[in-house]
């Protein structure tokens, strides 16, 4: 029970026969209607004459199938009746999703979707950016959050394309993976009755029998690794299944890559933690300044760690042309890997993180946490604690920060101002003019009132939300480490203490990582095993010919053999075989094909032989009913080879090899000799021969 | 160049039997069906999966950004009598400079709260813990804060402010919070734990809390561990 279609790339035969394929019981383009039982196949030269040449294949009144003018649209698979039931449909789109025309549509999805998360600013990297964006672009902005711009990487329809990304990849790997294991004690195909066809052929004369000839030739290829088949005076060789393995080595490599990614975004996490000298801090979610976890991390999966920064050290160029640029940063630390367990000692540098328990610690930024005591109206001290400011320019590391003293009686306190490291007066302005902390000033203005904090909403810790706060009447003026400035209307004094340096940290856990490597690795391993295997294959026939002298032919094929490495080999190959026989050679060196004696075709009868048209090489005439018979679709192409060479079902047929044309022919070619005709076939040939001519 | 012969009795077969063999599959996809294909099924897939987005307990939002600490999200676990996980040895230094640990009150319904003077939700719920703890007092029920991130000076003056006569622990390096990682974490600033008699955690509320609310689960906590 089968069902034709026209192929939709196969112009010239579109165009000769109209295209239209018919199941029995509909009408033959260019023709009359076949009565029940005939079968016409599409695209062929002249319907008519194979209609007449053909026996009945399909019986089912069908459906009149796609013809060329609806522009090839693909249809599902009707079964007999055209019934489309669900699995039908199903089938169809899963062979959609597998292919790789899809695979690689969506690799291109996934490259063209990764480009707004460049070209936008993202949440998880820079809101600051984020929240800038809004305000300059108002309108946008909500548009864009409701796509999920802002968070490509998160994003269900970014999450989307890698799904099916991973499914089309592993819905065409595995079965592939199966068969070629199912595959892995396939023999090599017979040997074609006439070597002289293949591309390397050469032959000799031996004293030897014909069965001591092929023995000693099996030996030989079978010491150089080859798969051996013997038959009735021939040997067939194949080597080079590692090709195979190394593009699915590629393929898999690629799935447990997007696996270990994945992997690494649910179970990983990020988060970022400031810490200032002296300082401790333990990574749990309350310690940590922001905390992105992956979907199935959740705060008890963190790992118990806890560290001191002892002290943190920034070095600056002091001068010549880079004056004022940071030579090295360092952070020296105490941590533990869990409470309780003892404490180490180590130095965390930019690029080089600290690894504790799976945990990398990496040092990101650094700068100035000016120390203040304030005591309020009431004289209590309620604040002494280090503020870290936030630097807004690098070369002198000017830096900006708040002070939010909430306690303060009768008024809250709040402070904003600026830390210069090394303050000048430059054209009666004060500026910063080197990052170290050689002349440190702090200069703050003074505000009293609400600070907003007791109504539970969050604010940021570096701004100062002045909404129900005044601004008290005493002018900012820079102050030395120890000095105070006394707050007007009795609100209280601040005195600048000191000042420590703090250091950001970035705290990242990516279990994926690791794996993410192993399977790159092997990817190119695999790609280059696929590149650098070919595979070759080499035949041997040995007949007695007159005089008690054995004929020995020797053949080789290799597939897709662009480079021509296989002819070094075959060379090789084909000499020790002829030592090894002791023989002499008759047909000329390997590589210069057809170059024979007219002997030696006399010696081995063919049919083929005399019935040979001088035309096309094997290879492009075969590839020529290739691109007439099959689309330009992979898939077809190369179904044509699985079949020839592994017991089919339908869907092995269907999963795509990247397998070119021209070296599907080759496989053919061996695969096929003419022995394999029935009688009443070769008839049929025959026939159609002058019709096959004229295509 | 020299050319194979080609025999058309073995084209015509094979070309014979490559139809033969298509004609037995479903006719090959075009890219168009195939990124048609895609599409649909990159929607069907997408509508899947929008509901799983959402933040989780403690992650970072956009919101809380620059904030220096983590907003998390409100959540309240409440354990059935008796199983929820012990709650590790808590000790350390009280912000007046004593000694304290959990363990001396074994006993009493403890009311853990993770607090500090810099947080705002934290300003929001101090007079209501400041109520409860007044209230609870003669009824075994001990307060004890844990005040993270913060200096003395600061939290005594929270304190003052919001006249808490509950201790509270000075816990700069969180330490306190990392012994309770494995059991029931503090996901954020605020966090409350209520701690029974036996020594089990009995609830965990992530966020501020409100005085009727916590005042019913301490009432629940107190009277099923009498």
């Amino acid at each position: 029970m089968t069902e034709l279609r026209a192929p939709a790339g196969s112009g010239r035969h579109d165009s000769a026969s109209g295209g239209g394929v018919v199941t029995s019981g509909g009408v033959v383009p260019g023709g009359g209607v076949v009565p029940g039982g005939g079968v016409v196949p599409g695209g062929g030269g002249v319907p008519g004459d194979r209609a007449a040449g053909h026996g009945a294949v399909a019986g089912e009144p069908g459906v009149p199938a796609a013809a060329s003018g609806d522009g090839g649209v693909a249809r599902p698979p009707s079964s007999p009746g055209a019934r489309r039931t669900v699995a039908g449909w199903l089938r169809w789109g899963w062979r959609q999703l597998t292919s790789m025309r899809t695979a690689l549509v969506l690799l291109f999805l996934l490259a063209v979707a990764s480009v707004p998360g460049s070209v936008i600013p993202q949440e998880g990297i820079d809101p600051a950016a984020v929240s800038q964006y809004y305000a300059a672009h108002p309108t946008l902005a909500p548009i864009l959050a409701r796509l999920s711009l802002f968070s490509v990487f998160a994003a269900p329809w970014f999450a989307a394309i890698y799904l099916l990304l991973f499914l089309s990849l592993a819905g065409c790997v595995l079965p592939r993976t199966i068969r070629l294991v199912g595959s892995a004690r396939q023999l090599p195909p017979r040997a074609p009755r006439n070597l002289a066809r293949l591309p390397l052929a050469v032959s000799h004369q031996t004293a030897l029998t014909p069965a001591e000839a092929l023995d000693s030739a099996a030996g030989l290829l079978a010491g150089n690794r080859f798969r051996m088949r013997t038959g009735d005076g021939w040997v067939a060789a194949e080597k080079g299944y590692l090709r195979e393995v190394g593009n699915l080595l590629f393929h898999i490599a690629l799935l447990a890559l997007l696996g270990s990614v994945g992997i690494g975004g649910i179970f990983g996490y990020k988060a970022d933690r400031l810490l200032i000298s002296g300082q401790s801090f333990a990574n749990t979610v309350t310690d940590l300044d922001q905390f992105r976890p992956g979907r199935l991390v959740s705060p008890s999966d963190l790992q118990p760690f806890s560290m001191t920064l002892d002290k943190f050290t920034a070095r600056y160029i002091a001068s010549g042309n880079l004056r004022g640029q940071p030579s090295t940063f360092s952070a020296a630390i105490r941590y533990s890997a869990r409470p309780g367990a003892p404490e180490r000692r180590d130095v965390i540098r930019v690029n080089h993180p600290l690894n504790v328990d799976g945990v990398q610690v990496f040092l990101i930024g650094h700068g100035y946490a000016p120390v203040f005591r304030i005591t309020d109206g009431a004289g209590r001290v309620v604040f002494d604690n280090p503020v870290p400011f936030i630097p807004v320019e690098q070369a002198g590391l000017t830096s900006e920060g708040v002070i939010k003293v909430p306690d303060a009686k009768p008024d809250q306190l709040g402070f904003a101002g600026v830390f210069l490291p090394t303050a000048v007066v430059v054209g009666g302005r004060l500026q910063s003019a080197f990052p170290a902390a050689l002349e440190p000033r702090v200069s703050l203005v003074s505000y009293a009132g609400n600070l907003g904090l007791d109504q539970g909403q969050s604010q940021s810790v570096f701004q100062l939300d002045t909404a129900r706060l005044r601004r008290l009447p005493i002018a900012p003026r820079p102050l030395a480490p120890g000095q105070s400035m006394k707050l007007p209307g009795n609100a209280g004094t601040l005195t600048f203490t000191g000042y420590r340096q703090w250091a950001s940290l970035a705290i990242t856990y990516d279990p994926g990582q690791l794996p993410a490597l192993i399977s790159g690795i092997t990817a190119i391993a695999g790609l280059l095993l696929s590149f650098a295997v070919r595979r070759r294959r080499m035949f041997v026939r040995a007949a007695a010919g007159a005089d008690g002298v054995t004929l020995v032919n020797i053949g080789g094929l290799a597939r897709s053999d662009a480079a021509g490495g296989f002819e070094t080999e075959f060379a090789g190959l084909a000499a020790e075989i002829r030592d090894s026989h002791g023989g002499a050679q008759l047909a000329g060196p390997a590589g210069r094909p057809g170059d024979y004696l007219g002997s030696d075709q006399a010696a081995v009868p063919d049919e083929d032989d005399q019935a040979a048209v001088p035309d096309e090489d094997d290879q492009a005439a075969v590839s020529d009913d290739d691109q007439a018979a099959v689309s330009d679709d992979d898939q077809a192409a190369v179904s044509y080879d699985d079949q020839a060479a592994v017991p089919d079902d339908d869907d092995q047929a269907a999963v795509p090899d990247d397998d070119d044309q021209a070296a599907v022919s080759y496989d053919d070619q061996a695969a096929v000799s003419d022995d394999d005709l029935p009688a009443s076939a070769r008839t049929e040939t025959e026939s159609a021969r002058g019709s096959a001519e004229g295509e | 160049m020299f050319r194979l012969p080609r025999s058309p009795r073995r084209t015509a077969h094979v070309a014979r039997a490559t139809r033969a063999r298509l004609a037995r599959l479903p006719r090959p996809a075009r890219s168009a069906s195939g990124v048609a294909a895609g599409a649909v099924l990159a929607a069907v897939t997408a509508l899947a999966t929008t509901g799983c987005a959402g933040g989780a307990i403690g992650e970072s939002t956009a919101a809380s950004n620059g904030k220096s600490f983590v907003a998390g999200s409100y959540d309240t676990t409440i354990y059935a009598r008796g199983s929820g996980p012990v709650s590790p040895d808590v000790n350390g230094t009280t912000l007046t400079g004593q000694k304290l640990a959990l363990a001396d009150y074994r006993g009493d319904v403890v009311v853990l709260n993770f607090w500090g003077s810099w947080c705002g939700p934290c300003r929001q719920e101090a007079p209501a813990l400041a109520a409860l703890a007044r209230h609870f007092r003669s009824r075994g029920v001990r307060f004890l804060g844990v005040d993270i991130r913060d200096s003395p000076a600061a939290a005594n003056a929270f304190e003052r402010s919001f006249q808490i006569s509950y201790p509270s622990l000075n816990d700069p390096g969180d330490e306190i919070a990392l012994a309770f990682q494995s059991t029931v974490p503090p996901a954020g600033i605020p966090t409350t734990l209520v701690i029974g008699r036996t020594g089990r955690v009995a609830a965990r509320i992530v966020g501020q809390v409100t005085y009727s609310a916590l005042g019913r689960l301490i009432a629940h906590v107190s009277a099923e561990t009498a």
